[in-house]
């Protein structure tokens, strides 16, 4: 099993998500910091000058007068108020320390009237407020109109550069996938490579190189070891169908010669073998691809295809029945077909003494098609193994199996052509099973 | 009546030789060619009724000499190969050849594809028109070059060797009536199956395949006579 990864892209992202965090906490830090400066500089010398007039004009003005006087001294931007006892002091925010300190810094003289600032947050903005001793002892208390918006600029200012931010890593995100693109399509090459998909044996599907140097690198090793591979079975088939080819010249000369032969007992017993050399070349021809036939699906009576097989073996007095329809139109490798089931009833008929062929094409499941025969059966752990090329199971069944034990592969092969499903299963009351499901034959 | 002269264009030349024999044993005459050259000149020198041609020839395929000598010849050609696939077979009855035998053939066999081949020859008026027929009937396409059967609802389907040669009788005497023995004899023209079925037995077959969805198979017997074909044939 292959450990879940965040693959290629993810990590590129990760790094670009952490570069432009840091990135943009730094830089948000430095504004930050130069624009509190400069708005609080203003805004101090403003609130010094108005607190200090403020502070005279209150302090000539008797008690009774000053709430009166404190209201005059309100304007659109701050808003001025007295009293004559101390309400308790909220406790004061840091950053307020560093405007009272600029406020003094201004006006030296408040330093000694006790001032204070704090934020208080009365709605969703926040307001720099505070009071200062008059001479006497009473409060003014003064709270600014207009909140304080710089903590939410920054935070609009997060939003702001957020946007671009986000803008960017989907842009990076699109372009390191472009990236990889090449690197994805190279690896589902890979791993089709050797599938023998359309029909091709050893066609190498040639990946086109593109992308950073490295993927270059790897998809033209890649196509040429593919080309390699596709190299070696074709040279492997074209010996093999060449064999078989030049292995019949000299099987028919042996036929012919046979017929010769005056003794009949001898004459069938050479003919036997003949024709069972002959069946082991065509099925290794099959099996390889060596006839070199690349077949098309086409509209194909299928119940006529299996009716015949019966037909066929009856004539040569043997027990095959055919069951199901009468007509049933699909879509298929025909000559494919028609051999995976010769194959098949060969098999029933060489085990066994009776086969049925069963058709089934029930309305919403796959097309079935069943060879059963009432021989031995195969060996439950061995069902797997037969469908292996070259396997026979000759310890455990009759010693006199005809060919290289390709039938069942063969049968495999055709049917995956199909798009289908071959199973093997011993029957209940004996004998085998055969099963092929066909799922994407109706038309 | 002289015997029928069979032309052997074969290149491995023991099976030339054996091939020979087996044919004047039984009683043809035999011309032999080791490949194309050869057997321009001898189809220019004498007569020859049927040519066995093997398809993997040294210099020009046997396919291409095939089309070749359709287009001067309407001489028999039975394509001998050593590929023994069907879509191979197709092949070269579509080009024309009349027969198709796959290596190894015994003698019999040979004997009795020749045989057959030379009778329907000789059952036709032009043979060269036959080729290229592709006969409809009732919604049916028989094409006789490739020696398949067409459904009306498009999908092939598969006749054996001897249900095709039956359906070409039928079609050759459409709405006439064809007598058993007539069948009969044409039956026996056909081997390779060492079957021992009756021409009844046959003749229900074709009927199943033939039957459609709806209606009964267009061929109806006709009491102690045979059996008749009672739709039209049209030639396409």
């Amino acid at each position: 099993m292959i450990r879940p990864s965040v693959g290629l892209l993810g990590r590129i992202v990760a790094i670009l998500l952490l570069a432009v965090t840091i990135e943009f906490a730094v830089s948000t830090y430095l504004y930050e910091r130069a624009s509190h400066v400069s708005v609080r500089d203003d805004e101090a010398r403003r609130l010094a000058e108005h607190l200090i007039v403020a502070r005279r004009v209150l302090n000539e003005r008797p008690a009774f007068e000053r709430p009166e006087v404190a209201e005059e001294l309100t304007t659109d931007r701050y808003i001025v108020s007295w009293s004559s006892v101390a309400p308790p002091r909220p406790t004061i925010a840091p950053a307020m320390d560093s405007m009272r300190r600029q406020i003094v810094d201004w006006e030296p003289s408040l330093a000694a009237t006790d001032i204070h600032l704090r934020l208080t947050s009365p709605g969703r903005t926040s307001v720099v407020s505070g009071d200062l001793r008059l001479d006497d002892g009473s409060l003014l208390s003064f709270r600014m109109r207009e909140g304080v918006r710089t903590l939410d600029l920054a935070f609009g200012r997060v939003l702001l550069a957020l946007i671009p931010a986000i803008a960017l890593m989907l842009l990076s995100g699109a372009l390191i996938g472009r990236i990889l693109h090449p690197l994805r399509t190279l690896a589902r090459a890979a791993d089709t490579l050797g599938r023998g998909q359309g029909g091709g044996k050893g066609a190498a599907l040639l990946v086109p190189e593109r992308g950073p140097g490295e993927v270059r690198h790897v998809t033209r090793a890649f196509n040429r070891m593919q080309a390699r591979i596709g190299r070696l079975i074709d040279e492997r088939t074209r010996a093999l169908a060449a064999v078989g080819h030049d292995l019949r010249t000299p099987l028919a000369r042996l036929r012919l010669r046979a017929d010769a032969i005056r003794d009949d007992d001898v004459r069938e017993a050479i003919g036997r073998d003949i024709e069972e050399m002959e069946a082991m070349v065509s099925s290794l021809m099959a099996f390889l691809g060596g006839e070199g036939d690349v077949e098309q699906p086409e509209l194909t009576d299928l119940a006529i295809l299996c009716a015949n097989l019966a037909d066929d073996a009856a004539d040569h007095g043997r027990d095959v029945r055919y069951v199901g329809p009468d007509h049933f139109d699909c879509r298929l490798r025909r000559f494919g077909m028609k051999r995976a089931l010769t194959n098949l009833v060969e098999n029933a008929l060489h085990y066994g003494e009776h086969a049925i062929i069963t058709l089934r094409t029930d309305p919403g499941d796959d097309v079935r098609i069943r060879v059963e025969d009432d021989g031995p059966g195969i060996p439950e752990e061995s069902l797997e193994l037969v469908l292996e090329p070259f396997v026979r199971l000759d310890t455990a069944r009759r010693r006199d199996t005809v060919g290289f034990g390709l039938g069942l592969s063969i049968v495999a092969r055709v049917v995956a052509a199909e798009g289908g499903v071959l199973t093997l299963a011993n029957r209940a009351e004996g004998g085998l099973c055969a099963e092929i499901r066909l799922p994407h034959c109706r038309t | 009546m002289t015997p029928p002269t069979i032309l052997i264009v074969e290149d491995d030349p023991a099976l030339r030789t054996l091939t020979a024999r087996a044919l004047q044993e039984n009683g043809f005459a035999v011309k032999l060619a080791n490949a194309a050259p050869e057997m321009w000149q001898a189809l220019e020198v004498g007569q020859i009724d049927l040519i066995l041609l093997d398809i993997m020839l040294p210099g020009t395929s046997g396919i291409d000499l095939c089309r070749q000598i359709r287009q001067k010849n309407a001489v028999p050609i039975i394509f001998i190969s050593a590929k023994g696939s069907e879509v191979d077979r197709v092949v070269g009855l579509e080009l024309g050849a009349d027969d198709y035998l796959a290596k190894p053939f015994g003698t019999r066999e040979l004997v009795a594809r020749i045989r057959a081949v030379l009778r329907r020859g000789g059952l036709e008026n032009a043979p060269g028109e036959r080729e290229a027929g592709i006969l409809g009937f009732d919604g049916w396409t028989a094409n006789l070059p490739r020696r398949e059967l067409m459904s009306p609802s498009g999908a092939q389907v598969e006749l054996t060797g001897a249900e095709f040669d039956l359906l070409v009788a039928f079609l050759d005497n459409a709405q006439r009536v064809v007598a058993r023995e007539r069948l009969i004899e044409l039956s026996r023209a056909r081997i390779g199956d060492s079957s021992d079925r009756s021409i009844d037995v046959l003749v229900s077959r074709l009927r199943r395949k033939l039957s459609g969805a709806g209606g009964a198979a267009p061929i109806v017997t006709v009491r102690g006579v045979g059996y008749m074909l009672n739709v039209p044939v049209e030639r396409r």
